[in-house]
């Protein structure tokens, strides 16, 4: 069996009921963009439109160019990630599963600041390097450092479905494709590539989209995106902010449809399979293919925790020794660690059940309402967080009912991080929908199963590794989420990410340090349960 | 199929463990008289008891820096103070969305840019006279809508061992002469910059300042994000020197010790270089509690915590006669206060759009 196209679902009408939920789902995850477009249309300025362009052109090239070259080397290297740690004899293998997902964990605004400080001229390996000798080491600036910082913390958006369609792949054809005397480049180039196809463009169009909506790594490495220039005029120059923000979702939109249109040339993607599989053997490519995966974790990983870290120990020894003490105590890493975890968990649960019609939608039914939702879901991730959370406020106070009772509330704040994390998860859900085989629904169904019988025992139990994917990097997101969690979570509930931002702010480095290695270490033990863990037992 | 079970009970232990010991903290945390810790150096009686009003504030100001002060206030005259922690620009920003709905009865600016936009917006009202009697007249806006509660010098901030004392400028005019080239960073994108930039265009002409600009670009003078990166890129020799905050040096010298190999150098008196530019404490239009928000702000006027504000977090006192702190620079003539903000009016979007158009923020 496998992803052989005899089981090709007979096209179904969705019922209007899913219909009708796809549509109400659709509309909330609009709120943003349509708070966008009516406040484009009321905001009076004195910009003409030959300004606009002006304005536009440098930003918004500069976007297009840093988000086509994060898109192609996070696509490169997440599969290769992927194949290597699931298809060959890469040594290793177990531990590099466990930290290659990891880098997603750093916020970009500390992670980009922590590889600086560790890399740039004077830092921890700069100093070392140079005591070897070596003293032209590259500052990390500009379209290069934001290139680099943003591909070794988003590669996991590719390489983390990617290897799951990999462990979900039988391995029937490339031992066949082996045996009919084919390299191991030829079998990854014309059996596996093509079979993780739509994992790979899946992935890609996140990391695009993460690239264009990021504005903590361009910040840091002083390189002016779109992003950038609606934060920079957005309280001098209000109404070209809101152009500009707008330009920036019309990029976001072609971005989607262009990924849609590319995708359906790919193959679809198969059912799950299981059996043996195939370990190639890497032969005389063994060291290097270790050296590129270690080269990986160390930048990703390991630089940004050694400053994290320095700047940490030199605050606690500092104390220690009479100088300074801490400005922060167990209480205030406990409850804002609270916090962060478990409406980091909960907004995942959340989003997983949001998404869920529009998978149905898309990957049982082929709905074309169902490919709008998700259109629209996908491009909001584009979206400056700055702008989701001040639509969550134009909503919620043109309505006395939402603006007496949903206001500071975590009701709001899970609402506006699934908004903007959505289309994390509705990737993940989609395939995990399209991995049920239909014809265990018909036979369920010929026994007379109901649907939500057929639901709880069919559907959800082949699709819960998917479904746990996609919670899992809306839960990572969540974790770090900064612009909505400073201005949409009630009065006094404080998250890392904030609190790391308030320290940061104000040069409290090794208060930010304690913190961020604190969400490091939960998100790491978070994704290990949920992820990792999970995807293993799948071997 | 293994895997389609559900979490183990194994797995949520962490979670428990958690839960508990965050019980445990609140408990121990609530019922108190006294207030302990930083806030206890600001007042150190017993709580008064509960007056039955809240001021909510938005603070620009971040939290190790301002949160003992609120919690004495609250603790020494029984007012419950709430407060969204943030950006100053982003809550101005989300002041003007909320509009005559917001929650906000006090603002805390890190600088004044962000005040006089909402004042722009007709969203401030106006404070008590005796609050404005407590600072001096150049330290608030005419209007009586904001007034200054601490304040933070211009400084060239350089690293010791690629600046020697020689070729340290009296003035930022001087920087745009070639033995500057490429050594100077601004963090043009910044509120307080922005701020200077806008009296330093007030002050000496339009055309001087955006020439200024022009010659910095021209001279290869490198865009930084912010104060703290500048000061951070200096400690370290990444760049030779920078225009920032007096602040954030005192704040690197105690995290990096020795390793951080900067000092701030104070341009000469009368140099526009060596502004002081105030934090903004203000009352919003549609405060809920106007009362209990001017107390809160004339208790940042108080003795105790202006003394604070010197002694613990390195600014420049702007009331009741505490002085400063004998670390910082000396503070010459030249404050911000001399200068009529209000009299700048739409000053701060031309500041955005001549920096703009100067290139710095292009490499």
């Amino acid at each position: 069996m496998g992803f052989s196209t005899t089981d090709r679902r007979v096209r179904q009408r969705a019922p209007w009921a899913l219909k009708t939920i796809g549509t109400v789902v659709g509309l909330l995850f609009a709120f943003p963009a349509a708070y966008l477009i009516w406040r484009n249309v009321t905001t009076d300025g004195g910009e003409t439109f030959t300004d606009v362009v002006d304005r536009t052109r440098g930003p918004l090239w500069r976007t297009i160019r840093l988000a086509i070259l994060v898109g192609a080397s996070t696509a490169v290297l997440g599969t290769l990630l992927a194949w290597l740690t699931t298809r060959t004899d890469l040594p290793g293998r177990r531990l590099w599963r466990v930290l290659l997902p990891l880098p997603l964990v750093y916020p970009t605004f500390v992670g980009a600041a922590a590889f600086i400080r560790t890399l740039n001229p004077g830092g921890l390996v700069a100093d070392l390097v140079a005591r070897i000798g070596i003293h032209d080491t590259p500052e990390l600036r500009g379209l290069f450092g934001a290139w680099l910082v943003l591909t070794l913390f988003t590669y996991p958006y590719v390489y983390l479905p990617v290897a799951a369609r990999l462990r979900g792949l039988p391995a029937s054809l490339e031992e066949n494709a082996r045996l009919l005397g084919s390299s191991t480049w030829s079998t990854f180039r014309r059996i596996v590539l093509p079979q993780t196809a739509s994992a790979i463009s899946t992935g890609t169009l996140l990391v695009v989209l993460y690239a264009i909506s990021d504005f903590g790594a361009v910040q840091l490495m002083r390189y002016d995106t779109l992003t950038r220039a609606v934060w920079t005029t957005r309280l001098n120059n209000q109404p070209l902010s809101f152009a500009l923000a707008a330009i920036l979702l019309v990029l976001a939109v072609a971005v989607v449809v262009a990924q849609r249109v590319m995708s359906r040339r790919l193959a679809e993607p198969g059912r799950a399979g299981s059996g043996r599989k195939l370990i190639l053997p890497l032969g005389r490519w063994r060291p290097a293919a270790l050296a590129t995966t270690f080269v990986v974790v160390v930048l990703g990983l390991a630089v940004p925790a050694a400053s994290l870290a320095d700047w940490a120990i030199s605050g606690i020894r500092r104390e220690a020794t009479g100088g300074r003490e801490l400005f922060i105590s167990a209480d205030d890493l406990l409850r804002p660690a609270w916090n962060t975890a478990w409406i980091s968990v909960v907004t995942a649960l959340v989003a997983i059940v949001f998404v869920l019609p529009i998978a149905y939608l898309v990957g049982r039914y082929r709905s074309r309402l169902g490919s709008m939702a998700n259109a629209v879901i996908t491009a909001t991730f584009a979206m400056p967080g700055l702008l989701i959370a001040l639509s969550m406020f134009f909503w919620t106070l043109r309505n006395p009912w939402a603006a007496e009772h949903l206001r500071g509330s975590v009701v709001v704040l899970v609402f506006a991080y699934m908004v903007r994390f959505g289309a994390q998860a509705v990737g993940a859900a989609t395939v995990a929908v399209a991995a049920v085989p239909p014809r265990l629904q018909d036979a369920s169904r010929i026994l007379g199963a109901g649907k939500i019988r057929r639901f709880a025992t069919v559907d959800l139990p082949i699709m819960t590794p998917g479904l746990l994917a996609g919670a899992g990097l809306v839960l990572l997101s969540t974790m770090k989420e900064l612009p909505i969690s400073l201005l949409v979570a009630p009065f006094d509930f404080p998250t890392l990410s904030t609190k790391i931002f308030l320290s940061f702010e104000d040069a409290f480095v090794a208060e930010a340090g304690i913190l961020a290695l604190v969400l490091v270490g939960i998100s790491a033990i978070l994704t290990w349960l949920l992820v990792v863990r999970r995807a293993d037992h799948l071997d | 199929m293994p895997a389609a079970h559900h979490l183990s009970p194994r797995s949520l232990q962490p979670l428990a463990t958690l839960i508990g010991l965050a019980l445990l903290a609140a408990a121990c945390g609530s019922e108190a008289r006294t207030i302990t810790g930083r806030a206890a150096e600001i007042y150190s009686g017993k709580c008064a008891r509960d007056a039955d009003a809240t001021v909510t504030v938005y603070s620009g100001r971040t939290e190790y820096l301002i949160a003992p002060i609120l919690e004495a206030f609250a603790c020494e005259m029984g007012i419950d103070v709430r407060v969204r922690w943030g950006n100053s620009t982003d809550l101005a920003v989300l002041i003007n969305e909320e509009g005559a709905a917001t929650e906000a009865d006090v603002f805390l600016s890190r600088s004044p840019g962000p005040v006089g936009f909402l004042e722009g917006k007709g969203l401030l009202g106006t404070l008590d006279d005796e609050v404005l009697s407590l600072v001096e007249p150049q330290n608030q806006a005419a209007s009586g809508a904001w007034v200054g509660f601490s304040g933070r010098k211009r400084v060239l901030v350089h690293n010791v061992d690629l600046v020697s004392d020689e070729e340290l400028p009296t003035s930022v005019f001087e920087l745009t002469h070639e033995r500057y080239r490429d050594r100077v960073a601004l963090p043009a994108t910044n509120g307080s910059f922005e701020d200077w930039f806008t009296v330093f265009r007030d002050t000496h002409g339009n055309d001087v300042a955006t020439q200024w600009l022009r010659d910095m670009v021209a001279n290869d003078a490198v865009y930084y994000p912010n104060n703290r990166a500048i000061v951070e890129a200096t400690g370290r020799g990444e760049i030779d020197m920078g225009l920032v905050n007096h602040y954030y040096n005192h704040q690197e010298q105690i995290a990096e010790g020795v390793a951080h190999r900067a000092e701030n150098h104070d341009f000469g008196d009368e140099d526009i270089g060596s502004l002081l530019i105030i934090t903004a404490a203000t009352v919003l239009g549609t405060a809920q509690n106007v009362d209990a928000s001017n107390q809160l702000i004339a208790y940042l006027l108080t003795e105790g915590a202006q003394r604070y504000f010197t002694e613990r977090t390195f600014e420049y006192p702007l009331a009741a006669g505490v002085a400063p702190n004998p670390a910082l620079p000396v503070l010459t003539a030249l404050e911000i206060g001399s200068v009529d903000f209000d009299s700048l009016g739409g000053g701060f979007e031309d500041t955005e759009r001549i920096i703009q158009e100067s290139g710095i923020l292009n490499d």
